[in-house]
């Protein structure tokens, strides 16, 4: 915990933070749906190794697309 | 008259032919090894790996598409790629073969088997699975290109933007483009500035409408590429004329638009 | 487990944004060409929403006393995808947004106090 984040575990942690918002900006009831979904996506590379660059930055890629497309206003729920 | 003789008699001989040929034992086999990246997004932790193939040519087309689509269809289903005209006109099966970005159903197998052929994706793009590179940004580039006729005017009949013969003419050679990425995946500049430079089939494309004697928005065109980045990352390195499947040359377009922005 | 934390979620999201409904949001600022510096809070104020936030946030353990002093990883346990999550349900308390370097220094109840105290945007 005292060791400093790294540049990349800075942008996972922004990544997730702009997630929250996204999901916060979602109709009330629906809200929890979203940050569950959020949740569960994160954990599933909870175990990977801080020094596995290229598919850290892969995921961000993968999730950065995928707030951009859940942030759209149509999108209402998640399952 | 005399033609339709020979070809009967042609014809009579080449049946007669194909009958002995019946006769003869079956053809060795010619297995020919592909080496194909295979890369899935489901393992992400996983590290991308060539994987051998073996194909016989005897029973196989004459293109790489043909031999890819025999091994997903008999070999490895999850052998994942794009393809859909399989005749050069879509531009969905650009990848690097044998070291140069061409389109699979255009580029013959090399029937030499002793030596092995590898196909990888397009070079320095993300990919989304295999041989299926991410072109999101290459079409959000070719997207701000605005690649539409813009006028102020419609035409007095109402009909047609007439243009003359000569006029026409400009656009050959430029309007042919199918948008493989094959040029753009090619050029290092493009490597290097994804992310500014438009790269060569992106400025070939901005060059067609800038040339087009209908188009009244040409200035907001050149304005549009008079940055350091978008046009002049271009260092004539030429990478893109060779590799073109199509056999267009954006290297000169590119050259033409710096010419058109000198002069300006 | 599931349904409870889900439960738990949503109430905790329905108090805060409830508050944050119940305030004028931003009227003061819009409206006088000088900002007041949210001369409306005052440090007590401001910790003591805090702390509900935090009591509230459905990855705390209940029993856990906050204070003050109360670190968001060594006292409650969360780890750094659950502090930012709680951050922002602070950010909403308080109708702000923090800038993302700006969070990821803050680790404690103590800490995010003093940034809302700074932030004349906060109220």
């Amino acid at each position: 915990m005292a060791k400093r984040i790294s540049g990349l575990q800075r942008e996972v942690l922004q990544v997730y933070r702009h997630c929250i918002r996204a999901a916060h900006r979602k109709p009330l009831t629906n809200q929890p749906n979203f940050v569950r979904y959020i949740r569960t996506e994160f954990s599933k590379y909870r175990d990977i190794s801080r020094k596995d660059f290229s598919t850290i930055e892969h995921l961000l890629r993968v999730g950065n697309r995928r707030l951009k497309m859940y942030s759209a206003s149509e999108v209402k729920d998640i399952h | 008259m005399m033609m339709s003789g020979l070809l009967k008699k042609n014809v009579g001989r080449a049946v007669f032919r194909r009958g002995l040929a019946s006769e003869v034992a079956p053809a060795a086999p010619k297995m020919k090894t592909f080496k194909i990246y295979r890369w899935s997004p489901d393992k992400p932790a996983e590290k991308p790996k060539l994987q051998e193939f073996q194909v016989d040519l005897n029973n196989c087309g004459p293109m790489i598409l043909d031999a890819l689509l025999k091994i997903k269809d008999e070999q490895d289903a999850t052998l994942t790629l794009r393809r859909s005209c399989r005749e050069g006109i879509c531009g969905s099966c650009a990848m690097n073969i044998g070291g140069r970005n061409t389109l699979a159903c255009l580029c013959k197998i090399d029937p030499d088997t002793s030596k092995q052929t590898k196909i990888y994706p397009l070079p320095h793009m993300y990919i989304v699975k295999d041989l299926v590179p991410d072109l999101t940004q290459f079409y959000q580039q070719y997207k701000s290109v605005q690649p539409y006729l813009q006028r102020k005017s419609v035409p007095e009949d109402g009909k047609e933007n007439l243009q003359s013969i000569a006029d026409r003419k400009k656009l050959d050679g430029l309007y042919e483009c199918i948008l493989c990425a094959c040029c753009s995946t090619a050029c290092p500049s493009y490597w290097w500035n994804q992310e500014q430079y438009l790269g060569p089939a992106v400025l070939m494309q901005a060059y067609r409408w800038l040339v087009d004697s209908r188009d009244q928005a040409s200035t907001m065109r050149k304005e549009m590429l008079q940055n350091s980045m978008s046009l002049y990352r271009c260092h004539t390195i030429m990478n893109c004329t060779r590799t073109c499947p199509k056999g267009l040359n954006p290297g000169k377009a590119i050259a033409e638009i710096k010419k058109a922005l000198a002069t300006d | 487990m599931l349904s409870s934390m889900l439960r738990g979620s949503s109430v905790a999201l329905r108090t805060v944004s409830a508050r944050s409904l119940a305030r004028p949001v931003g009227v003061s600022a819009m409206m006088s060409p000088i900002r007041l510096y949210s001369s409306s809070l005052n440090k007590d104020e401001i910790s003591t929403r805090i702390i509900d936030v935090v009591k509230a946030f459905d990855k705390t353990t209940a029993s856990a006393q906050v204070t003050n002093e109360t670190h968001f990883a060594k006292d409650l346990g969360l780890d750094s995808l659950d502090t930012v999550e709680l951050l922002v349900a602070i950010e909403e308390e308080f109708d702000i947004e923090i800038p993302d370097k700006v969070a990821d220094e803050i680790k404690s109840v103590g800490e995010a106090v003093k940034y809302i105290e700074t932030n004349p945007e906060a109220n």
